[in-house]
């Protein structure tokens, strides 16, 4: 069934204040070779969504480049592909979005003059592996006005106030929906991906228009949450929010465990798409040392990993340990330096013979461009 | 149509079989050969054109073409998608009056002198799919431009033992070519061709013409069309090129090469400036496990080692398995070494399956052998080849 895509690129920018400072959300580099964006993209890709809007409100230059034409994730069309939509002034729409349907009013007209019946709406900061023509699929079956995807699991307080929480009736249909509370224990989380007929959309955002609503979660979502027909379409597979330093610390360690590696990258959904880089593969030294750990192409590793990411064009000097820690694109750690539980930002450079430490839940940052 | 016009169209012979490659080319052209961890051979001529500022490409295909019909495809892998120009597969095709395969490389070309019109080039740049360098052609161009060659042959000094195995030239002191020999049993010089020819197109076209009406001649570039040119006083130059240069026509050149890319004085693929471009699948980064060992070794994305990988060359998508040991040997891409295998010596070809707790391939030594295991190979249990 034919369906638009739109992605917001940074709708939770504000809880990721070391990542995403010169970057949005969805431009996070992820997993040895990814930005977050790949994921809910090639979900769409992968579900013959053909046609994607990229909202996007600032910070937007990493994550332009990124995307490109699209021709990365078979998106340069002559009908349909990507556009990227950063905010534009004009008449009274001015400055940021402020929220997803403060977003959504201001592309209206993109969304009216597009064909397709439905609409899937993703954030850039969750990492699933879902159809989408499974979740359309359930929306007409239970005639539903909007789909909310969420998947069942224990989260602490810390986490929720992230997250959109809903409750169910024996038909599955939305009979209370929490936005952003504060609790603990088995909720039913929602993967901020939601599926809507379109002209119902633009229904909802005419009102939107005529009430000045801008949130969509609060306005309508819990608002109306006895009104409107919400169903929940469950979703029981690898899950990652990435909402803070430590769940990105955190949740990138995951994939030091093959099952999730399979689960996520050799999924029957289909493969996750990046740009590509021509990087050279990795060579390894006849002294080197590697354990359990997620290599990019183009390294050079002399020294000792341990429990690591390395992305693209690492290199790691001689008797250089590094142990616990994500050293991101063109990272440079020199001869008998010692990491462990560090983050580096792309571009880093690390001297010989430093020592940096960090701890398994208190991971050490360091800034895109540093030197050390 | 007449289309813009370029300075310069390559064209690129990527037809032979390579039958010395023995069960890796049964399948596919020689140029579509695997290298090098995520490369196929043919990537080195296709990054050395666009690295050296020549987007037009022809590449002939004839034998097995499909594997290198497809990886090509429409060339944006090597940012060759463009308006004008391109990379263009070439194959043999029908004409009104007759129709033969490719019988020769100058035939080859031959065949397709109306592609070269099109670009009304004043040079062509004559390649073949089937070696490993780095080489900026823009120079070799410049040269021939300042000596105002009729022909420009790009030349590596080989050893003496070798020079049998090429076409050697000898020139003066100008670098004017005196003597030519295709595979000569008594070699004048360690001078050897490349085969990487730039000629002027105007001056080629009329050669390959006066070739196409001789009936003894093979319609090769070594054998007939330079020779020919030579004999008839044509400027003809040799371009001496300093640099890694390997023919991968054998099954030990073949090893030998991807063998080069190792330790610090190797050939290096991560050049910033002369990027190797190729056609690669989607994979996440490789994963090394908790009881990896990997010494000395370049591995592709993909690729899960478990194992011990030491002094070789892992494609992307290779699974070693636990306790399986690796040495001295090239994997290529999605082969699955099973738990407690040792493979020692080998070149795998793409898709095998084996084991677990085989034995592939004797231990590197001085009477050992290169194993090779042909593509898509199952070897079960018992040791048998299905």
């Amino acid at each position: 069934m034919n369906a638009l895509g739109i992605i917001f690129s940074d709708i939770q920018d504000w809880s990721m204040t070391e990542l995403a400072s010169h970057r949005s959300v969805a431009a996070i580099p992820f997993g040895g070779r990814y930005r977050l964006i790949d994921f809910p993209l090639s979900n769409m890709v992968n579900s013959s969504i053909n046609k994607v809007y990229l909202i996007t409100s600032s910070n937007y230059r990493s994550l332009m480049e990124h995307i490109g034409t699209g021709k990365d994730w078979d998106l340069s069309r002559k009908k349909g592909g990507i556009l990227t939509i950063p905010p534009y002034a004009a008449g009274e729409n001015h400055g940021l979005y402020q929220g997803r349907l403060d977003a959504l009013k201001r592309v209206l007209d993109y969304i009216t003059s597009s064909k397709e019946n439905y609409v899937v709406l993703s954030d850039s900061d969750m990492i699933y592996d879902i159809n989408y023509q499974k979740v359309i699929k359930y929306h007409e079956e239970k005639n539903s006005d909007i789909t909310a995807v969420y998947t069942k699991i224990n989260i602490n307080k810390s986490e929720s106030i992230h997250k959109i929480l809903y409750e169910f009736d024996q038909d599955g249909r939305a009979d209370d929906i929490l936005v952003y509370p504060i609790t603990n224990g088995i909720h039913n989380v929602g993967l901020n991906t939601w599926v809507m007929n379109k002209e119902f959309l633009e229904s909802l955002l005419y009102d939107a228009i005529a009430r000045n609503y801008k949130d969509f979660s609060l306005n309508v979502l819990s608002a109306k949450v006895h009104s409107l027909r919400i169903y929940g379409y469950e979703y029981t597979g690898f899950f990652a929010h990435i909402d803070s330093l430590q769940s990105y610390f955190e949740n990138s360690m995951k994939l030091l465990n093959i099952d999730n590696l399979q689960n996520i990258f050799y999924s029957k959904t289909g493969p996750i798409y990046t740009k590509t880089k021509d990087s050279a593969p990795t060579k390894y030294s006849k002294d080197a040392v590697i354990k359990n750990s997620l290599i990019a192409n183009g390294c050079v590793i002399e020294g000792t990993v341990e429990n690591s990411i390395l992305f693209r064009n690492v290199r790691i000097g001689k008797n250089a340990v590094v142990k616990n820690s994500i050293i991101m694109q063109h990272g440079i750690i020199s001869d008998n330096s010692k990491l462990d539980s560090i983050i580096t930002d792309t571009y880093t450079f690390v001297s010989k013979d430093r020592v940096l430490l960090g701890y398994s839940n208190c991971p050490f940052f360091i800034k895109k461009n540093s030197v050390v | 149509m007449k289309l813009a016009k370029k300075e310069c169209v390559a064209m690129l012979l990527a037809g032979g079989q390579g039958s010395r490659l023995g069960a890796l080319t049964t399948k596919i052209a020689k140029p579509s050969v695997p290298f090098g961890g995520k490369y196929r051979i043919i990537d080195f001529a296709l990054s050395n054109c666009v690295n050296s500022g020549i987007d037009t490409i022809g590449v002939l295909t004839q034998y097995q073409p499909l594997t290198l019909n497809s990886y090509i495809a429409d060339g944006k892998s090597w940012d060759l998608d463009r308006m004008y120009g391109g990379v263009q597969i070439l194959p043999p095709y029908q004409r009104v009056a007759d129709s033969e395969w490719y019988l020769g490389t100058a035939n080859s070309i031959c065949q397709n002198m109306n592609f070269i019109d099109q670009y009304a080039p004043e040079y062509v740049l004559i390649l073949s799919g089937d070696h490993i360098y780095k080489m900026d052609y823009s120079l070799m161009i410049d040269y021939h431009k300042k000596m105002d060659a009729d022909c420009t042959i790009s030349v590596i000094d080989v050893s003496l033992k070798e020079a049998s195995r090429f076409g050697i030239l000898s020139s003066d002191e100008t670098g004017r070519i005196t003597d030519f020999e295709e595979k000569p049993k008594k070699p004048k010089s360690t001078q050897a061709s490349m085969g990487i020819y730039v000629f002027k197109w105007n001056k080629l076209k009329k050669y390959l013409e006066i070739d196409d009406k001789n009936p003894d001649s093979s319609n090769d570039f070594g054998k007939d069309v330079i020779p020919l040119m030579l004999e008839k006083n044509e400027k003809m130059y040799a371009y001496k090129f300093r640099g890694y240069w390997k023919d991968v026509g054998t099954i030990d050149s073949l090893w030998q090469a991807n063998m080069d890319l190792l330790g610090e004085n190797g050939f290096e693929l991560s050049e910033e400036n002369w990027i190797i471009y190729s056609r690669h699948a989607e994979k996440p980064p490789h994963y090394a496990g908790r009881d990896a060992v990997i010494k000395n070794s370049i591995v592709s994305e993909g690729a899960v080692i478990l194992g011990t990988v030491e002094n070789s060359i892992i494609f992307s998508g290779v699974r070693v398995g636990e306790n399986a040991v690796v040495k001295d040997s090239v994997i290529m891409a999605d082969v699955e070494i099973n738990d407690n295998c040792i493979v020692n010596y080998s070149i795998i070809d793409e898709m095998v399956k084996i084991g677990p707790g085989l034995k592939i391939g004797k231990p590197m030594g001085e009477n050992s052998e290169i194993t090779v295991i042909p593509r898509e190979s199952i070897i079960n249990n018992m040791g048998g080849i299905i």
